[in-house]
């Protein structure tokens, strides 16, 4: 079962750029589209909108740095701990839940951390890697994609982003307790 | 919000870290400022009125374990380099049968391969040498100033290592664009995106861009994905009419793209993988149902804040449309 799905994965993660590169590039070579120049033309914007992020992902991944070196996520966990298992949420998934929607890196680390001390197939282990497959990294998104169109005042996408991450989380916990829980 | 956030995530880290350090000064874990006693083997007459010597150092368990509280099963040895005999410098490099709380106490110190600390005094005929180890001090606040600089030049580095990957997928969105192959993807999927971004013309090429960019995420190919989504942010934003500020389409956009929907979630199951599961790809079901979770909720989570007053003040379409009435 596990090599099934790990080949599978091997082979989509193979054939999928190959294929929207031929068949994206050779449809427009079908409808007679002068490709290359084309290609060129829109591959331009690529170095603007690069340069364009960095200031929104300074500020954003200073903030993010800043609050991971100082200890605060354990000082956030143990002062939600309390709330969290009153739904079955183990106190070593918290620090999961805290870091996914701030950074990949980081979020990756702790699961890898806890399949090493848990083991992969345990709850906690099962639910960590859920954890990490049910959100995204929010925070980074946001500056990203707002700083590629110099947008300062965001409104509702963060907020937004969060209840999205909240939700995302605890539903983890939900469907990993129900299909894997005692 | 952003606004809070950030200054939040700011002064959350000094603060804990300042407290952090402040407790580590009263608890005094490092054994800051204690005369440690030991002995050094092979002294010869004469040898310390040398400029520098090397030799071993031994410090019984039972006197380690007493600066340190405990840490030292046996007696702990180093070769160790003195240098200027009496209130001289002791220099102790770090090695793997070192105690652990010497290592941790190097790695946060000044110098991470080696100890140095102050010789207090020094009894050539018998061998015996007293120092103090330099002291270990504001252990976060000094993480917390490097963690600042070296993301801030992370995020430099992760924005130029998009600039090729971009161009790429750019190039290719341009081409897929001429030869109308977005449009035909947008033609298809017209009567979901016309109810999620009510305020995006459905023929807009933004729309192409952002089915792009979450077909691009649920396949996983999340390089692919990012130069697809700021394509999409481009052309919504051609549509705003308030430079600066987000526009509802973008932040349901975002809202979608944030909960990370994917069909596979090809990292995590690697990882599984690597660590020894029987079944790694049993977390696709349980992914697959949380991100879709995440993204229902993100995405009535836009649509119901983007019509509280707070938000609705600054929409730039409500904004337009009064500035236009009146």
């Amino acid at each position: 079962m596990g090599d099934f799905f790990r080949s599978v994965i091997e082979i989509i993660s193979i054939v999928a750029i190959p294929l929207i590169l031929i068949l994206f590039l050779g449809w427009g070579a079908v409808r007679k589209v002068k490709v290359y120049e084309i290609f060129v033309e829109g591959a331009k914007d690529g170095f603007h909108v690069a340069v364009r992020i960095i200031p929104y992902l300074v500020a954003m991944l200073m903030a993010i740095g800043v609050f991971r070196a100082s200890g605060a996520m354990d000082v956030l966990s143990s002062l939600v701990s309390p709330l969290t298992n009153l739904i079955g949420m183990p106190a070593e998934a918290l620090p999961m839940a805290f870091m996914r929607p701030l950074s990949g890196s980081g979020s990756l680390g702790i699961m890898t951390e806890l399949m090493k001390v848990h083991g992969p197939d345990s709850f906690i282990g099962v639910l960590a890697s859920t954890m990490y497959g049910s959100t995204e990294t929010t925070f980074y998104v946001l500056a990203v994609y707002f700083g590629a169109v110099n947008i300062k005042n965001t409104r509702h996408a963060l907020p937004a982003g969060l209840i999205a991450d909240v939700v995302g989380l605890l539903a983890a916990v939900v469907i990993t307790r129900v299909l894997f829980g005692i | 919000m952003l606004n809070h956030v950030w200054i939040a995530l700011i002064a959350l880290g000094i603060l804990v870290a300042v407290g952090n350090d402040v407790r580590d000064e009263i608890t005094n874990p490092y054994a800051n400022g204690v005369l440690i006693q030991g002995l050094l083997e092979g002294l010869e007459e004469g040898a310390l009125e040398m400029k520098s010597w090397e030799g071993t150092l031994v410090i019984p368990a039972a006197v380690f374990n007493k600066v340190y509280g405990a840490g030292a099963e046996r007696d702990v040895r180093a070769r160790v380099k003195v240098a200027g005999g009496q209130g001289g410098t002791i220099f102790v490099p770090v090695t793997v049968e070192m105690p652990e709380i010497w290592k941790t106490r190097a790695a946060r110190g000044q110098n991470a391969d080696r100890l140095s600390g102050t010789v207090a005094t020094l009894n050539a005929k018998n061998g015996t040498i007293t120092f103090v180890l330099e002291p270990v001090r504001f252990v976060k606040l000094r993480a917390v100033t490097k963690a600042a600089l070296d993301y801030a030049a992370t995020a430099v580095t992760i924005a130029l290592g998009l600039i090729g990957i971009m161009a790429l997928w750019l190039g290719v969105m341009k081409v897929a664009e001429e030869a109308g192959a977005v449009r035909l993807l947008t033609k298809l999927l017209e009567p979901l995106t016309r109810r999620l971004f009510p305020e995006v013309p459905p023929d807009h090429p933004a729309v192409g861009a952002m089915i792009m960019n979450i077909s691009a995420n649920m396949l996983g190919l999340s390089n692919a994905a990012t130069p697809f989504g700021l394509k999409a942010m481009e052309e919504l934003n051609k549509l705003n009419p308030k430079a600066g500020t987000a526009t509802n389409a973008m932040c349901t956009f975002l809202a979608i793209n944030t909960s990370g929907l994917v069909l596979i979630p090809a990292t995590a199951i690697a990882v599984r993988a690597a660590a020894g599961s029987v079944n790694p790809g049993v977390i696709i079901g349980t992914s697959i149902f949380g991100a879709g979770c995440a993204t229902v909720a993100g995405i009535l989570a836009a649509k119901v804040l983007q019509r509280i007053p707070r938000f609705r003040k600054v929409d730039p379409d409500v904004a337009g449309k009064e500035q236009s009435h009146g």
